[in-house]
């Protein structure tokens, strides 16, 4: 490219000849022009180049994301399971503490009523239905947002491995509560609840968006605050179902839904 | 300029092959019908980028049979870890002697 352009200026047309000096003047002009062109030119084969491997490792990068992680989550299912959880800690509050509405006093009869065991059998049957609740509809709402964005929405191996480090944790839980609930240790399964759950969130973070385990760590400081403290099993209930799920969907929201 | 392009490993210059590279980096294995959602390649397409790559050694594949229906899962080999993980330097030297 380089050569064929300066073939036809050869060094004889340059020489200054008094008749031709106007002539030359513009001939070297061009010859100038040209070499400024071939410049720019290069500058911007170079800059496509650099272009395409930007855009070329960006892809590798999206896709190895799009392949292994599970990036359907709706945030706005999150804030909505958070309200969920509100509402079942108002209902809970009903069942134990009886028709009072002041849910996050210590109050000693709170034990005495869970110990009937109608409230038992109402207080676990609103649990298990908040739970299936919630599945039901993060699966929805990721559905849709699988469906809206294209993004891939399969049961294959790679979903049905996080389903299982996410039941794992949980169900070991679930175990460990009704085994506190049937020896009366009630007291503790508030905390049983938000460290299994904060240790499921953890366990699958390698199959969604990783941001998810923070939710997990507030989960997991949350139920070890409420071992040791004792009367405020539903406050703390509250604020780790509901409130953080809430402030965590908002987040989960702003960084991941809006810019798509 | 050429100089700077002889590390780019030729077998990776399609944007499929590429993708194809990438998932089974990211994954232990990836099965035929994985890869083609994900690629949005037609089947032939795919079979020929797949057989290029087991022929040049950098992947494997294992088939077998569900039911009735034949299922092909690919995974990496270690020459083809070794070779993306060369081509993604010689992407990001490129990248910063340019920059």
């Amino acid at each position: 490219m380089f050569s064929k352009s300066r073939q036809p200026y050869n060094t004889s047309r340059f020489q200054i000849d008094e008749a031709n000096i106007v002539k030359n003047f513009t001939t070297s002009l061009a010859y100038l022009k040209n070499i400024f062109l071939l410049c720019s030119v290069k500058y911007f084969l170079k800059d496509m180049n650099k272009n395409d491997v930007l855009e070329n490792l960006r892809d590798i990068k999206q896709m190895m994301e799009k392949s292994s992680r599970f990036q359907a989550i709706n945030g706005v299912s999150i804030i909505i399971v958070g309200i969920y959880a509100c509402i079942a800690s108002a209902v809970a509050c009903y069942l134990i503490g009886g028709a009072d509405w002041l849910p996050f006093l210590p109050k000693n009869d709170q034990i005495l009523h869970l110990n009937t065991p109608t409230r038992i059998r109402w207080a676990v049957i609103l649990a298990a239905g908040l739970f299936l609740l919630s599945f039901f509809t993060v699966t929805a709402m990721a559905h849709a947002k699988a469906k809206r964005h294209q993004l891939r929405f399969e049961v294959d191996k790679r979903l049905l491995q996080m389903i299982f480090n996410f039941l794992l944790p949980l169900g070991v839980g679930a175990v460990l509560c009704t085994a506190l609930i049937l020896q009366g240790h009630y007291g503790l399964t508030s905390s049983v609840m938000l460290l299994f759950y904060g240790l499921a969130l953890v366990n699958c973070q390698h199959y969604t968006y990783p941001s998810l385990r923070f939710l997990g760590y507030g989960e997991i400081l949350l139920g070890i605050i409420d071992c040791f403290s004792i009367h405020h099993a539903l406050l703390f209930w509250f604020l780790g179902f509901g409130v953080l799920h809430i402030l965590f969907g908002i987040l989960y929201t702003l960084k991941y839904d809006r810019k798509k | 300029m050429i100089d700077e392009l002889n590390g780019f490993n030729k077998a990776f210059e399609s944007k499929a092959r590429l993708g194809i590279m990438s998932i089974l980096m990211a994954n232990e294995s990836a099965d035929f019908t994985t890869l083609k959602s994900l690629l949005g390649l037609t089947d032939g397409n795919l079979a020929g980028h797949t057989r290029n790559l087991e022929e040049l050694g950098f992947i494997q594949s294992e088939k077998r049979f569900i039911g009735r229906k034949p299922n092909t899962t690919f995974s990496i080999t270690e020459a083809g870890r070794s070779a993306f993980t060369a081509h993604i330097a010689a992407l990001e030297t490129f990248l910063k002697n340019n920059s």
